[in-house]
């Protein structure tokens, strides 16, 4: 368990509504708080009465959204300088600005799917994907769209589970945190096992092009394609 | 990059992967089986499931116990005070550990389960389905 969570606990029990919505919108932008946990924790809270479970839903999408925009608006701010200065300095040793230039062609991409999948699947990098879509820079209009669908998600699901499970958040927290890090496993395992088929298969090309390389610039020269075996030189079929 | 080196780099990430969504697999199996048996256990009212961060207005709705007897029975006063305050903060107030807190909790669950299991007296004069009624709180 956290150690921000037993403190958001008697805060949130405290103060009530303003609570959740300040401990929700710092976790989106980036702060080490559990906003799964506190929202389970709301749900069952909400279960015996304390909170209304469809007021918590709108002040935790509302706080969602505000934090990860103010964490896509630092980004945009002061991310992009960083880049810069990363693709440009001599002082940066460690990434090359080509992984650099390749890793922003690639978030480009995917960049819409990062956004929604952190919001709900892989809490814990959700500040960072703000971070870098702000940088990078991913267009506003594209990134407040795929973040509502993400935190509409990441908001209902604990809430829910929570006022079903009551007294039980904490188990149902350990079930979530654990998927979610197997589902990251996965997906990093999928990536790694297709990129590495795609290298195989790249380098294998690359071997035929080479070993035909030969032929062709003999081909250009004289017109005639050299033979590959002696068979085919003297018109025979080889013997084994 | 040497294409050899490469292989087996990206073989090492792929099985570190792999063994890591193995390991995940086999944690969140077991926080599901955890997660069964917890609600096995709170559903049927074991006292063992009290945790530091539920109040007593949670613990009496939760174990079906009514709330003044809870606060009477850890010498609260005054519970419009610390109607919101969890067993922690209670513990926090008193200067004892959150454990002393709950071991007087769970006592004193068990002592009027058997109070009211030997009598035969309905638990609590604002019985609604079988739940005693908090004082000032309405049922979600």
């Amino acid at each position: 368990m956290s150690v921000f969570l037993p403190i958001v606990l008697n805060w949130l029990l405290a103060y009530g509504y303003p609570v959740i919505w300040f401990a929700i919108f710092i976790a989106s932008a980036g702060f080490p708080i559990p906003s799964a946990l506190v929202l389970l924790a709301a749900g069952a809270f909400a279960q015996a009465g304390d909170f209304n479970i469809f007021l918590l839903a709108v002040l935790a999408l509302s706080a969602s959204v505000c934090g990860d925009s103010a964490g896509y608006f630092i980004g945009r701010r002061w991310g992009t300088k960083v880049i810069d200065w990363l693709e440009t300095s001599k002082w940066n040793r460690f990434i090359p600005p080509s992984s650099i230039e390749r890793g922003r062609a690639r978030f480009k991409k995917q960049a819409a799917w990062a956004v929604f999948l952190t919001r709900f699947l892989f809490p814990a990098l959700g500040g960072v994907v703000n971070l870098i879509a702000g940088a990078d820079p991913y267009p506003y209009r594209y990134f407040l769209p795929c973040d509502i669908s993400g935190e509409i998600l990441s908001a209902v699901i604990p809430l829910s589970l929570g006022y079903a499970f009551g007294a039980s958040w904490e188990a149902v927290g350990d079930v979530l945190g654990s998927f979610s890090i197997f589902a990251l496993a996965l997906l990093a395992a999928t990536f790694l096992a297709l990129y590495l088929v795609r290298t195989a298969r790249r380098s294998r090309i690359e071997k035929i092009e080479t070993a035909k390389e030969p032929a062709i610039v003999q081909l250009k020269k004289t017109g005639t394609v050299p033979p590959d075996n002696p068979a085919q030189r003297s018109g025979e079929l080889p013997l084994s | 990059m040497n294409m050899r080196v490469k292989f087996v780099i990206l073989g090492v990430l792929l099985c570190l992967a792999l063994g890591a969504a193995i390991f995940a697999a086999i944690t969140t199996v077991q926080a599901i089986q955890q997660f069964r048996q917890q609600r096995q256990l709170t559903s049927s009212g074991d006292v063992s499931t009290i945790r530091p961060w539920m109040t007593v207005h949670y613990i009496a709705l939760t174990y079906h116990v009514p709330e003044n007897y809870l606060y009477h029975s850890l010498h609260i006063a005054n519970p419009q005070l610390v109607r919101h305050a969890t067993l922690r903060v209670l513990a926090d107030r008193s200067n004892q550990p959150v454990d002393n807190v709950i071991h007087e909790v769970q006592k004193a669950i068990l002592t009027y389960r058997k109070q009211n299991h030997q009598t035969g007296i309905a638990p609590h004069a604002g019985q609604l389905n079988g739940l005693p009624r908090a004082p000032g709180r309405e049922h979600p």
